[in-house]
C-alpha cells in the first residue's frame, strides 16, 4: 500500500535532521519486555497476534520467537528466545534514519517509527543489531514494534503479551523488571532475569530494554 | 499482494457490497494479504502503525474459535461495519465480576492459540467457498461451475432418492466430522451431528463409527472404565508431583483451555516431567522433561516392562486393586472368568510370563521398544513411588493397529499405583472431563438412526470389494434386526464440517472408491481438498456468521456466546439451513409435503432457508433455560449470557475423574462396577465376527506385535519408521491455506542427524519419502531431536499430487496404513517408508499459491 509521499514535507524533514545532533532522549520511565525462554512453549500465538493487530502479510514479522536447539541424540535441549523490538535505551535505528522519521517517547520510552515520513531507505535495518526492523515491500516503508502504543495510552497491555498462553511474555518499566522487582507472571517465584543470553548482540551496543530468564545453556558465562 | 476492491466486492453478498463502497471512499485499497482496511486514511496518518482503528473505536463482540482442536478459546471479534478488522482474546474484561487482567487460577482466561488468532485469515481466504458449486471436470481436478443454490438443492435431492430407491437404505455414507463442531446448535459430527439426523431421517444412512484421533482410546476407557469421561479438568495438573507425558505434546495439541498452563504452575511447585516419545517436543524442553526415547508402536511393550518391575519389586498399591480392580491378579479374578472363552488369564501372571513362559520383564520390553532396562525400572520406580503421579497416555501411541493396547497397558499402571480418582493422578485415556450440556437442536428419537456403521477407515476397502465383503473387513456393527451382517452398498458421500478424504489412511486407495461415486456432497466454508473430489460444493457460512454457542472442548468449564458477528460471506447459508431446506424438497418429491422438513427442524419452516434468526435464537435460548439453568445451577440470563459473551463455572473443587468412586465407593459404568483390566465384555466373546471387533482382542492389555513397526519384517525394506502427529500450525487440514501460519512451521520431515548424514540429507533438502501405497516430496529438517530410525511429518497438508501420484505438498496419509484394528484404531502409525533426496518438485502450497483453491472461481465452464 505505498502511498503518496509528501516529498516537501520529507525535504524539510531532512533539513531539520542534518541540524540536529542527536541526543537519546531519556525517558520519564522506560518501558521494556520480559521474556522466559524455558517455559515459552514456542507457540507463536504472540507473533501472530501482532500480525493481525498491525495488518501485516507474511514476510515482515514484527515479533520473532527464536528457536534455539542443541547437543547430541539423546542429551538434548532447546529453548525459545522471544524478540520484537527492544526499544533501546541507544538505539542504533534512530541517528541512521535521514528523515528522522525514528523517534522515542518521552514518557515511555517506546520508539516509533512515523511512516508518514519515512522513505524506505532501510538504513535502521542494517542498523539494528536484533532485526527488528521490518520492510515492508508493498509500502515502500520499514516498520517495526511501536508495543502497541494504542492499547499502552489505553491503560492496557500489547497485543503479544496479552495474547500469551503460557504467561511467559510481559511488558513493566524495565528497571523494575531487571531488579526483580515488578509483579509479573513470566517470573516463576524466586527467579531473577538477565538483560541478556548467549547468541545476542552485546547489550552495551545499544542497551536494549529487554529481561530475559534464560535457559541453563542459554546462560552467559 | 494488494487484492483489487472490485473483485472482492463482487464476491461479497449486496450489503456488503454497499457497505464496502462507503468504506472504501476513504481508503481506496485493501491492505496487504486481502485483510481489509477500512481506516480513514486522514487519521492513519498520526501514527506509523495506526492504518487500522483503535480497539476503542471499533464494535467489540465476544465469540470464540470453532475447529477441531483440542480447546476452545474466546476470540474477540473488533469490527468496522460488517468487517472483522482484527481478533484478540480473553483479556478477563468480559465474564461476571470481570476487569481488564483478571486471570485467576480458579477463572484463567481462554487465551487464543496461533491458530484461533490467525482465522481473518481464513474467513478471508482466497479459498472460501462463497457459492453453490457443481463439479464439471473429473474428481479431483477442480473444475467446478457456480449454480444458484435452487439447482444445486434440487439435483442433489432428486440424486439422492434415486439412489436410495436403487441401492437401499446403506447406500449414503455419512463422513460428517468435527471441522466445524463444537457450537451447540451447528454441529457437525459423528454421533451428534446435524447430517446424521439428517441422513437418518431420509432413511439412507451408513455410519463410520471410529473416530480417527482416538479410537483406540475410546475403546480401551469404554472396556476398562465405562465411560470416556476418565479426564480431570485441566487445573488438576497443577497438583501432580510428578507427569508423564506419554506420547503427549500440550505445546502443540493444547488438550484444554489452559493445561498448559497449569502443568507450568505445577513445574514452579516442583514437580517432575518425564516425555516418553519418539521427539524431544518443544513440550519437553519447556516443562524440563526427563526424555525417553521409544521405538513408534512399542508403547505397550514398554508399559509391560514397567508393570512387571512393579510387581516385582511389590511397589503396587495392592489394597487399591483389591478394591477396585477386576483381573489386575489372581485375586481379582471373578469366578465366572475360569469358565469364559476368552477371561481365564489375569494381568499380573501375564506380565510375570506364568501362561507362556516369557516374563514381561524391563529387559525383554528393551529389545523391543529401544528404551534401556534401567531406565524402565527408573521410571517405573519414579511412578510407583511419586505420589500422586500423572501418567497422562495420549492418543497418538494409540493410532496403530492394537493401538488399545497400548492405551489399556496404561491405564492398568494408573491402577495398579492407585492414581485413579486422586487429585493429582490421572486416568486418562480420553481425556473428557467436565460434562457441558451440549445439544441444543433437537436430539430425539430421530437422532443418529442408522442402517449400517462401519470402521471409518474401511471405506475404500468396503466400496472396491463390494459386495465380495466379509462383515469383519469393515467392522460391522452388529444389529438386532435383519439388517444385521449386510454389508453396505455405499454409492454417495456426504462431507459435512470434514476433510476426511484428506486425513484417512491411504489416500491413494480412496481416490480409487470415490470414482465409483454416484453423488458426493461436501459442505464447507473452505474449498478443500476434499472438495475437489466432491460433485456438489454448498458454501457454509462460517461460525462468525452463524448463531450459535460454544462448548469447552474436552477440558474447561465455561460455554462462550458466538453471535452471528457478521453477515454471511456471498451465498453461504448454515448446514441446519442447507439440511432444512434438502428435507422439504425431498417431502415435497417424495408425496409427502412438509412432513420432513418440519420433524427435521420442528421450531422452523421453510422460509428458514433465508430467515434463520429467530430460529436459532430460540433453540439457544431453550437450550440455556431448559439444560444449562435447569441442570446446572446457573441463575444468569440467556440475555445477560449474550451481553457478557462468556460464563466460566467456578467449581467448589478440581474436578477429577472418578472422585466418586474411589472416595465413595460409586461403582465404575463397567459390567462389574470395578476397574476393568480384564474387560467382561470381552472374557465372554465367542464369535468375534459378529462383533463390531471383527477379530481376536485379549481380555487383558497384552503387547502384540504391531504389523509394522522398526523390527518388522517390512522395515527391512522400507527401514524409516514415519509418524504423522497433529502439527501446531494447523488443526488437521484446516488453517493449512494460513499464509501466517506457514510461515511460522514448514510442511518438512524431520530426521535423525546421523540418519540423514547417513543419506547426505541437509536440512532444506528435497526429499521424497515412499512405501508401496504412496510417496510424499517435502525439505528435510535434520535434527537431534529425534530417535533415529524416526522420521516424523505432520499430517494435514492439502493433497497435491503430481501427475506420477506423488504428494508434492507432503500429505503423509498417502503412506499410511488403512488397515482393520479390531478395536477400531486408525493406523496412522503403520507408515514404514524409505527416504531418499530427491530431484521431484515440492510445492509448499502457500507461497507460490499453489494449492490455492481460488481457480475454482477463476473459470467458467
Amino acid at each position: 500500500m505505498a502511498e503518496e509521499k509528501d516529498l516537501d514535507k520529507i525535504k524539510q524533514a531532512v533539513k531539520r535532521r542534518r541540524k540536529a545532533v542527536y541526543t537519546p532522549v531519556v525517558p520519564e520511565m522506560q518501558l521494556g519486555f520480559i521474556h522466559h525462554n524455558v517455559d515459552c512453549i514456542g507457540c507463536r500465538a504472540c507473533e501472530i497476534a501482532c500480525k493481525d493487530k498491525n495488518g501485516l502479510a507474511a514476510g515482515p514479522r514484527f515479533r520473532r520467537v527464536m528457536y534455539v536447539e542443541g547437543g547430541k541424540f539423546p542429551e538434548v535441549f532447546a529453548y525459545k528466545v522471544n524478540m520484537s523490538c527492544n526499544h533501546c535505551a541507544e538505539p542504533a535505528c534512530l541517528p541512521t534514519c535521514p528523515t528522522g522519521a525514528i523517534f522515542k517517547r518521552k514518557k515511555d520510552g517506546i520508539v516509533d517509527i512515523d511512516s508518514t515520513l519515512c522513505i524506505g531507505c532501510r538504513k535502521c535495518e542494517a542498523a539494528c543489531p536484533y532485526g527488528a526492523p521490518q520492510f515492508i515491500p508493498e509500502e515502500n516503508v520499514v516498520s517495526k514494534c511501536n508495543m502497541c502504543v494504542d492499547e499502552i495510552d489505553a491503560g492496557r497491555k500489547p497485543y503479544c503479551v496479552m495474547a500469551c498462553m503460557m504467561r511467559v511474555l510481559d511488558i513493566g518499566p524495565i528497571d523494575k523488571l531487571w531488579a526483580g522487582e515488578h509483579p509479573t507472571t513470566a517470573l516463576a517465584p524466586g527467579e531473577m532475569p538477565v538483560k541478556a543470553v548467549k547468541n545476542l548482540a552485546d547489550p552495551e551496543l545499544t542497551k536494549p530494554s529487554i529481561a530475559f530468564v534464560p535457559h541453563s545453556k542459554g546462560k552467559l558465562e | 499482494m494488494n487484492l483489487n476492491l472490485e473483485a472482492l466486492a463482487g464476491r461479497l453478498n449486496p450489503d456488503r457490497r454497499e457497505f464496502l463502497k462507503a468504506g472504501a471512499a476513504g481508503a481506496g485499497m485493501l491492505a496487504a494479504g486481502g485483510l481489509v482496511n477500512l481506516a480513514a486514511v486522514k487519521d492513519a496518518k498520526a501514527f506509523a502503525y495506526e492504518p487500522y482503528p483503535r480497539d476503542d473505536e471499533l464494535t467489540t463482540v465476544v465469540t470464540s474459535c470453532a475447529h477441531n482442536c483440542g480447546s476452545r478459546h474466546m476470540l474477540v471479534a473488533h469490527k468496522k461495519g460488517d468487517v472483522i478488522v482484527r481478533l484478540s482474546t480473553d483479556d478477563g474484561r468480559y465474564q461476571l465480576g470481570g476487569h481488564f487482567g483478571k486471570d485467576t487460577l480458579e477463572e484463567p482466561q481462554l487465551r487464543a492459540c496461533l491458530r484461533g488468532r490467525s482465522y481473518r485469515q481464513r474467513l478471508y481466504s482466497a479459498e472460501r467457498l462463497l457459492y453453490p458449486m457443481v463439479r464439471v471436470g473429473k474428481r479431483g481436478e477442480g473444475k467446478f461451475k457456480r449454480v444458484s443454490w435452487d439447482e444445486a438443492l434440487d439435483y442433489v435431492a432428486r440424486k439422492m432418492i434415486a439412489i436410495k430407491d436403487q441401492y437401499g437404505s446403506t447406500a449414503l455414507l455419512d463422513q460428517s466430522y468435527a471441522g466445524a463442531s463444537y457450537g451447540v446448535l451447528h454441529k457437525s459430527d459423528q454421533i451428534e451431528g446435524l447430517l446424521g439426523r439428517f441422513l437418518g431421517m431420509f432413511g439412507c444412512r451408513t455410519n463410520s463409527w471410529s473416530v480417527p484421533s482416538y479410537q483406540g482410546t475410546t475403546t480401551s476407557s469404554r472396556w476398562t472404565f465405562g465411560t470416556i469421561e476418565d479426564g480431570n479438568e485441566d487445573d488438576a495438573f497443577a497438583h501432580s508431583k510428578l507427569i508423564i507425558m506419554w506420547g503427549w505434546n500440550p505445546a502443540y495439541t493444547f488438550h484444554g483451555g489452559n493445561t498448559f498452563y497449569y502443568m507450568r504452575k505445577a513445574k514452579q511447585a516442583g514437580c517432575r516431567f518425564v516425555l516418553v516419545d519418539p521427539q524431544y517436543t518443544d513440550s519437553a524442553a519447556a516443562y524440563d522433561a526427563w526424555w525417553i526415547p521409544i521405538k513408534p508402536n512399542t508403547d505397550a511393550a514398554m508399559m509391560a516392562g514397567m508393570a512387571h518391575h512393579i510387581f516385582t519389586s511389590q511397589l503396587q498399591d495392592q489394597a487399591f486393586i483389591d478394591k477396585f480392580c477386576l483381573g489386575m491378579d489372581a485375586g481379582t479374578m471373578p469366578e465366572w472368568t475360569a469358565h469364559s472363552p476368552n477371561g481365564r488369564e489375569n494381568f499380573k501372571d501375564y506380565i510375570l510370563g506364568t501362561y507362556d513362559g516369557v516374563p514381561k520383564s524391563p529387559e525383554w520390553a528393551a529389545d523391543i521398544c529401544g528404551v534401556q532396562a534401567e531406565d524402565i525400572k527408573k521410571l517405573a520406580r519414579m511412578y510407583a513411588t511419586t505420589k500422586p503421579a500423572a501418567l497422562k497416555a495420549s492418543w497418538a501411541p494409540g493410532r496403530a493397529n492394537f493401538g488399545e493396547q497400548y492405551n489399556r497397558m496404561a491405564a492398568a499402571l494408573q491402577a495398579m499405583t492407585g492414581n485413579i480418582g486422586k487429585l493429582g493422578g490421572c486416568a486418562e485415556g480420553v481425556g473428557k472431563a467436565w460434562h457441558a450440556e451440549a445439544v441444543a437442536y433437537p436430539y430425539d428419537q430421530y437422532a443418529n438412526i442408522w442402517f449400517a456403521s462401519i470402521k471409518s477407515d474401511r471405506w475404500a476397502h468396503c466400496v472396491l470389494n463390494y459386495p465380495d465383503v466379509r462383515r469383519e473387513e469393515i467392522g460391522l456393527w452388529p444389529r438386532q434386526d435383519k439388517l444385521d451382517g449386510v454389508i453396505p452398498n455405499i454409492k454417495g458421500i456426504f462431507w459435512q464440517g470434514s476433510d476426511w478424504f484428506n486425513q484417512l489412511t491411504n489416500i491413494n486407495k480412496e481416490i480409487q472408491a470415490i470414482n465409483r461415486m454416484e453423488l458426493v456432497v461436501c459442505m464447507d466454508s473452505t474449498i478443500t481438498p476434499s472438495g475437489l473430489f466432491a460433485d456438489v460444493l454448498f458454501p457454509i457460512a462460517t461460525h462468525f456468521e452463524r448463531h450459535d454457542v460454544a462448548l469447552p472442548w474436552y477440558k474447561g468449564h465455561y460455554y462462550i456466546h458466538r453471535p452471528r458477528v457478521i453477515q454471511p460471506l456471498g451465498e453461504s447459508k448454515t448446514d441446519f439451513q442447507v439440511f432444512t431446506e434438502l428435507a422439504y424438497r425431498i417431502g415435497h418429491l417424495t408425496g409427502i409435503g412438509d412432513h420432513f422438513g418440519k420433524s427435521y427442524n420442528p421450531k422452523a419452516n421453510r422460509d428458514y432457508f433465508h430467515h434463520d434468526d429467530a430460529v436459532d435464537e430460540a433453540y439457544l435460548r431453550e437450550w440455556w433455560e431448559h439444560k444449562v439453568m435447569a441442570h446446572q445451577h446457573v441463575t444468569m440470563s440467556w440475555e445477560d449470557f449474550k451481553k457478557h459473551g462468556v460464563y466460566k463455572f467456578k467449581l467448589d473443587k478440581p474436578h477429577v475423574a472418578f472422585r466418586e468412586q474411589i472416595e465413595h465407593g460409586k461403582p465404575f459404568q463397567t459390567p462389574s462396577g470395578k476397574i476393568e483390566i480384564l474387560s467382561s465384555e470381552l472374557a465372554v466373546v465367542e464369535d468375534w465376527t459378529r462383533t463390531r471387533y471383527g477379530s481376536p482382542i485379549p481380555s487383558i492389555p497384552k503387547w502384540i506385535e504391531p504389523v509394522e513397526y522398526l523390527d518388522s519384517p517390512i522395515a527391512r525394506k522400507y527401514p524409516f519408521h514415519l509418524i504423522s502427529p497433529h502439527p501446531r500450525h494447523r488443526t488437521h487440514s484446516i488453517f493449512n491455506n494460513c499464509a501466517w501460519l506457514r510461515e511460522t512451521y514448514e510442511q518438512e520431515v524431520t530426521i535423525n542427524a546421523s540418519d540423514a548424514e547417513k543419506l547426505g540429507i541437509r536440512t532444506g533438502d528435497t526429499v521424497e519419502i515412499w512405501n508401496d501405497r504412496g510417496g510424499v516430496v517435502v525439505p528435510a529438517y535434520v535434527t537431534e531431536r529425534v530417535l533415529p530410525g524416526v522420521l516424523v511429518l505432520h499430517e494435514g497438508a492439502w493433497l497435491d499430487l503430481d501427475k506420477e501420484g506423488w504428494c508434492r505438498a507432503g500429505n503423509p496419509d498417502v503412506l499410511t496404513d488403512d488397515a482393520p484394528s479390531p478395536a477400531g484404531a486408525f493406523a496412522y502409525n503403520n507408515a514404514q517408508v524409505r527416504i531418499r533426496k530427491s530431484d521431484k518438485e515440492h510445492r509448499p502450497g502457500w507461497d507460490k499459491l499453489a494449492t490455492s483453491r481460488a481457480h475454482v472461481f477463476r473459470r467458467d465452464y
